[in-house]
């Protein structure tokens, strides 16, 4: 029984491949294979500041990281206040400027997440994530 | 318990695994970023994973409604989920708040216990299976 299921799991195994690898060269162009970000959705700390005014920088952290430090003029707007802390930055947002949202550093999801809510709920354009989030920000200051 | 019985389990777990896959088939970015979430493995390797799990899911699920392959994808099927069982338990124990993805969006605001449960139901009814195939190949052995 043993070596038949391990023969049979094998074969499944390798089966399994043949649609997998049609279905990703497929979607070939529509994913960021070694990002979760898109390479357009990035944005280096010094394409950020070179916006000067035209950016407004939005801070996915909990409420006591941003507390404890953030940068300057930045919104504190995070998942776990969504719907209190959304109507109090729309209202600073206005057309043509660019939205530059941080985390705690790259691999950190809140960012990422805060920016797909800013494009797909807020209907918001031009939303972008810091490369290497707070951490990059600090280390260039 | 009759034949008909663990026959229409057999592909009632099967069939779970086809429907599974297939809802995850149909937006591997957003499982992807399910996968991603639990923080245990690289971007680039899960969203391989993505890509090529759900696959493997409705082949071994479909081994199991057609019994070819049946063993093969039922010992698959019962370490996969014995092994996003643990992955869980540890995302919840390292804090983190999770999303599985299994079931696509329509799992998507189940609570920890509701995904436990459903998981561990899932896991005993493959190893009954299981456990019921090895018996039967013995008696088989036996026989001949």
């Amino acid at each position: 029984m043993k070596f038949r299921a391990v023969r049979e799991a094998i074969i499944l195994i390798a089966l399994a491949s043949l649609p997998a690898i049609g279905h990703g060269f497929y979607f070939r162009d529509k994913v960021s294979w070694q990002s979760s970000i898109p390479a357009a959705e990035l944005v280096t700390v010094e394409q950020a500041r070179a916006w000067g005014d035209s950016a407004t920088w939005v801070d996915a952290r909990p409420d006591d990281e941003f507390a404890h430090d953030h940068v300057p003029g930045a919104f504190s707007l995070n998942e776990d206040r969504w719907n209190e802390l959304l109507p109090q930055f729309l209202p600073n947002w206005l057309p043509g400027r660019k939205i530059v949202v941080y985390c705690n550093a790259q691999s950190c999801n809140a960012a990422r997440d805060v920016a797909k809510r800013l494009r797909d709920e807020a209907q918001l354009q031009d939303v972008y994530v810091l490369q290497g989030g707070w951490e990059e920000w600090l280390k260039k200051k | 318990m009759g034949k008909l019985f663990w026959r229409i389990l057999g592909i009632a777990v099967g069939g779970i695994f086809v429907y599974a896959g297939m809802l995850k088939v149909l937006d591997p970015v957003q499982f992807g970023l399910d996968i991603d979430n639990y923080k245990m493995l690289p971007w680039f390797v899960s969203v391989r994973l993505a890509f090529y799990l759900p696959w493997l899911e409705i082949l071994c699920g479909l081994a199991i409604i057609l019994r070819v392959l049946y063993r093969g994808g039922l010992s698959i099927l019962t370490l996969l989920v014995l092994v996003f069982i643990g992955a869980t338990v540890a995302a919840k124990a390292r804090g983190l708040d999770i999303t599985c993805g299994c079931f696509g969006h329509a799992s998507q605001h189940w609570s920890f216990a509701q995904h436990m449960a459903i998981d561990l139901v899932i896991f005993v009814a493959l190893v009954a299976l299981l456990w019921i195939e090895v018996i039967r190949g013995a008696h088989h052995d036996q026989k001949s």
